[in-house]
């Protein structure tokens, strides 16, 4: 009897915690609690799911969704879109000193070679658009694309890189813009979640789950991931025993004692606990549907180069074509390995990046055609692209020549593209110097990146905000530019 | 340093304008204390109330304060400098006027004068009033523009004012022969009138700068010259437009309507070629660059209209009345989304992806929404041709969507009379080549699909031969489809 005793004043220490004393010590206080309350009226309902925040969109979304290909680790913009014939002049030779002046690699030492294109490069479509051998596919939707050339970003670390993409912020704590979406316009179809997470490559991305986090938003608009082999969300099926009529009393049962508790409390992440139990019990039924690839005709699998069954970049493009058929607003893609360093015989331009490529061109071109054919491309926006880009010159890590070639991370100028959702059809945005290691022309930075997207989704992105820790938070927080250049 | 040296000296201090910028406030007192005498005075000789004589006596003393304080502050405002010297002073007297004949009034009562008191009052008292009058539209000519009473005048009121007929100022006309065009009346005048001259003219004069006449335009404003001959590169004007949006020195002002890049070629072109006044194209430099710019001048519609302009969707621009909450409720018990559109419209964008079996029974409650349903989604549902006949009557719908329906060629036919129809999705339904052309027929239709339908491939081709503007996907395209087969390099 007396270990019991101790063991329950243990534990319940244990689960007094600075958050504990914090949240008592504020409802005494009063203000914190009402600082609670102010929060959580701005998600209200608890109809979160569905609603989104009340007075928006700004104006009329040209992009009713987002598919947002993230190609983690980077890959070379100059062996796939920005042809650079004046780099293969300089293969081989020292990099120039002005290059090196004042910067900092997250690799190279010392000076670097210069490493010439290693694509083939040529011009496509009506637009004339260059794209290498490396991407024979892409090559046949070029006229959809609009290319930015002379991307830029402020990180040269992955992890940091990617969260300045997606949050806006190279550090922790900030929503990511599918949350920003969701915060925004809410989702359409009431059985799915309207912001989805799909990865493939083996790993996740460097920066975590933060990339597609809500932040300070209520976490209700977060991304929830699917897996793309066996169950798509895991113990989405009832368990043995079990049918869908006990399944959802037990639902009903907690939902009422959530109810009960936050009319007590009023934490608004109860609410968000109460309805992704209902939007999980939902799921039930139309995950499972949505995710089926068996009803899917073969020509249709051939396009995309998949097999059913197979978890891959290429099912994951298949299966972001079915989600947004169903109208879930924001579909974000992982695909990881592509850090061609020139460390191992995977992570380099001759063998690795073209092995990517082909996993990938040929799903990417078919999601492009799949989405036009059905009509869903003109209001779905497709960004692909990276955290950051690779240098003109061969890395040279530790001073040593590397094993296979490789370019080391590069945040002056890179490539990224984006299709369909009002952005202009065959256009190419920016330009980079004859080395490729500056832009010096329509450069974009990931924040006028953002403000184009949210444009695109309806919002000026100034007036996005969220009020968090004393002041207005918004995606670009002090800077971006709609580039309205893109723009149909 | 005494008030008059500082009020003499080049810079206005930031006080003197903090303080005169209290004008517009208190310039508003006066007038409602004068008018609410007024009245109390006609109710008091009428006999409907009974109103003491020290009730007006103290309105009219607070009058009479007011007007002063108007005065002054309105005094510290102009020398902030950038108004129309004429209409200021007119403006200046009869707002002291105003304060004048408000203590003369006051003064009257107060000391009740006797032998020809009441007609010193009364015409005091009504002179400040028509004061009050004059004085305000005056300074609402200041602020607003002379013309800001009258811009929208009906025509016969304009007649029976004298104000000159209506200027249609949003359109650039178009150039008859460019070759013999005078650039400057012709071309670069119309683009200045419309994006420079309403804060830039003989009575706004922002900046101390007028752009339009071209002899003050090149004497420039308070910030030198805006304009050099021959160097566009060095001119402040063209700078100034160059810039981001968003720069606090970007011009027209963000908000305002922008110049098209085709604009400031123009004006940049005509720069470097000296600014002349009276020269026509032909006896300048034409260069390979400008050539186009100059011909599309020639053109009707908006020359040089930039990007995006001819794109942009008719949603838009579509207005209509707040939506009953009920009306929505009810269509939201069919299991359908019901969301605005934008904050701006009270357009609603309605979608069944949750409601399968929404039909003819359903589609009744679209009905009270007609005037705001923009953006209707109906694929994979029960919907019927005859149906189709009710929703013929969503007069503002933009986005029609009906793929994996039952929809034919007669549901189309019901439809036809959308007229701003935008997008119509038919993929997986039986319309045929015959619906496919009706719906081509519609005016503002911009892309129709028609994968898995009865459409055939050479009816969609010739369709989409007779219709340029009409995107018509009917699947992949030959061209699309073959490369997609081709083995990897």
């Amino acid at each position: 009897m007396e270990n019991l005793l101790r063991e329950l004043e243990h534990l319940s220490l244990q689960r007094k915690t600075r958050r504990h004393f914090l949240q008592s010590a504020g409802l005494g206080l009063g203000i914190m609690g009402l600082g609670s309350l102010a929060g959580c009226s701005s998600t209200g309902s608890g109809a979160a799911e569905t609603a989104g925040h009340s007075g928006l969109p700004h104006f009329a979304p040209k992009a009713r969704r987002v598919i947002y290909i993230h190609m983690a680790g980077a890959p070379s913009q100059l062996e796939l879109f920005d042809y650079k014939p004046e780099l293969a002049r300089y293969h081989g030779r020292d990099c120039p000193a002005e290059f090196l002046e004042g910067k900092k690699f997250a690799f190279i030492q010392g000076v670097p070679k210069m490493l010439g294109p290693q694509g083939k490069f040529d011009r496509y479509g009506q637009s004339g658009a260059w794209l290498s051998d490396y991407l024979p596919h892409l090559q046949t939707v070029a006229d959809e694309i609009t290319f930015l050339k002379a991307m830029h970003t402020d990180e040269f670390n992955h992890a940091p890189a990617q969260l300045l993409l997606h949050t806006g912020s190279p550090r922790l704590g900030r929503p990511s813009l599918g949350a920003w979406a969701m915060y925004g316009l809410g989702s359409e179809n009431r059985n799915l979640p309207g912001f989805i997470v799909l990865a493939s490559g083996g790993r996740q991305p460097d920066a975590g789950k933060s990339v597609y986090g809500s932040g300070f938003l209520p976490s209700v608009y977060q991304g929830v991931q699917c897996r793309t082999g066996g169950d798509p969300v895991l113990y989405i099926s009832d368990p043995h025993g079990m049918n869908r009529n006990a399944r959802q009393q037990t639902i009903e049962a907690i939902s009422e004692i959530n109810q009960q508790i936050y009319d007590d409390v009023r934490d608004p992440e109860i609410l968000t606990r109460i309805s992704q139990y209902e939007l999980a019990f939902r799921m039930q039924m139309s995950v499972p549907e949505v995710t089926d690839i068996s009803k899917e005709p073969q020509f249709i699998l051939d396009m995309y180069g998949v097999k059913p069954g197979e978890g891959s970049f290429g099912m994951n493009c298949l299966l972001a074509r079915k989600l947004v058929e169903n109208d879930v607003r924001f579909v974000q893609l992982f695909d990881w390995g592509w850090d061609g360093h020139g460390t191992s015989s995977n992570a380099n331009i001759e063998g690795g990046l073209r092995a990517k490529c082909e996993a990938s061109d040929r799903p990417i071109a078919a999601l492009i055609k799949d989405l036009k054919m059905r009509g869903l491309l003109e209001e779905t926006l497709v960004v692909f692209g990276a955290e950051f880009g690779r240098t003109p010159m061969q890395e040279n890590r530790n001073g040593l020549v590397m094993p296979y070639m490789g370019r080391d991370h590069h945040l002056e100028a890179y490539t990224m593209w984006m299709a369909g959702g009002g952005v202009k059809r065959g256009y190419t945005h920016g330009e980079t110097d004859e080395l490729g290691y500056y832009g010096v022309k329509d450069r974009v930075h990931i924040h006028d990146l953002q403000a184009t997207i949210l444009h695109l989704m309806g919002f000026d992105h100034e007036k996005l905000t969220f009020p968090f820790q004393g002041r207005n938070f918004r995606l670009t927080d002090t800077q971006g530019k709609v580039v309205r250049q893109a723009i149909a | 340093m005494s008030l008059l040296a500082i009020l003499q000296s080049a810079e206005t201090p930031a006080w003197i304008l903090f303080i005169g910028r209290f004008h517009p406030v208190l310039v508003h007192l006066p007038i409602g204390f004068l008018l609410i005498a007024v009245l109390l005075e006609i109710g008091r000789y009428t006999g409907r109330i009974s109103v003491d004589a020290v009730v007006t006596r103290f309105i009219l003393f607070w009058s009479a304060v007011s007007a002063t304080l108007a005065c002054g502050a309105g005094y510290l405002l102009s020398l902030g400098g950038g108004y129309e010297e004429r209409l200021l002073e007119a403006h200046m007297w009869k707002g002291i006027g105003v304060a004048a004949f408000a203590w003369t009034a006051w003064l009257v009562q107060f000391l009740k004068v006797r032998a020809g008191g009441k007609p010193v009052y009364l015409f005091s008292f009504g002179l400040a009033v028509l004061l009050t009058f004059a004085a305000g539209h005056d300074g609402g000519s200041l602020t607003h523009g002379n013309d800001y009473l009258t811009r929208y005048m009906p025509g016969p009121l304009r007649t029976l004012a004298g104000v000159e007929p209506v200027r249609s100022v949003t359109g650039i006309k178009p150039v008859a022969d460019w070759r013999q065009a005078v650039v400057f009346e012709e071309m670069v005048r119309p683009v200045l009138e419309a994006r420079c001259t309403q804060c830039h003219n003989a009575v706004k004069k922002k900046g101390n700068l007028r752009m339009d006449e071209l002899s003050l335009l090149l004497r420039g404003g308070d910030n030198g010259p805006v304009l050099v001959p021959g160097k566009s590169a060095e001119s402040d004007m063209i700078r100034r437009c160059l810039l981001d949006e968003s720069d606090d020195d970007h011009m027209p002002p963000k908000g305002k309507p922008q110049l098209t890049p085709d604009q400031i070629t123009l004006i940049a072109w005509w720069i470097d070629q000296g600014a002349p006044a009276d020269k026509k194209v032909s006896e300048l430099t034409v260069s390979g660059q400008i050539e186009p710019v100059l011909a599309s001048l020639g053109q009707p519609g908006d020359p040089g209209s930039g990007i995006s302009s001819g794109t942009e969707s008719a949603v838009a621009a579509l207005k209509a009345a707040p939506a009953k909450e009920s009306d929505i409720e009810a269509l939201r018990r069919t299991g359908v989304t019901v969301k605005p559109l934008s904050q701006s419209q009270h357009l609603l964008e309605v979608n069944a992806v949750n409601a399968a079996r929404f039909g003819e029974k359903e589609v009744a409650l679209l009905l009270p929404l007609a005037a705001q349903i923009t953006w209707l989604k109906l694929g994979r549902t029960q919907i019927t041709d005859a149906s189709l006949g009710e929703i013929a009557r969503l007069k503002n719908l933009t986005r029609l969507y009906l793929e994996h329906t039952g929809i034919g060629d007669l549901g189309i036919a019901a439809v036809a009379g959308l007229s701003h129809l935008e997008y119509l999705n038919l993929t997986g339904t039986k319309v045929s080549d015959s619906g496919l052309r009706a719906a081509a027929a519609m005016t503002g239709l911009r892309s129709v699909y028609t994968w898995q339908s009865a459409v055939t491939d050479s009816a969609a081709m010739e369709i989409g031969r007779q219709n340029p503007g009409l995107q018509i996907v009917n699947g992949l395209s030959q061209a699309e489809a073959v490369p997609l087969k081709a083995p990897h390099p």
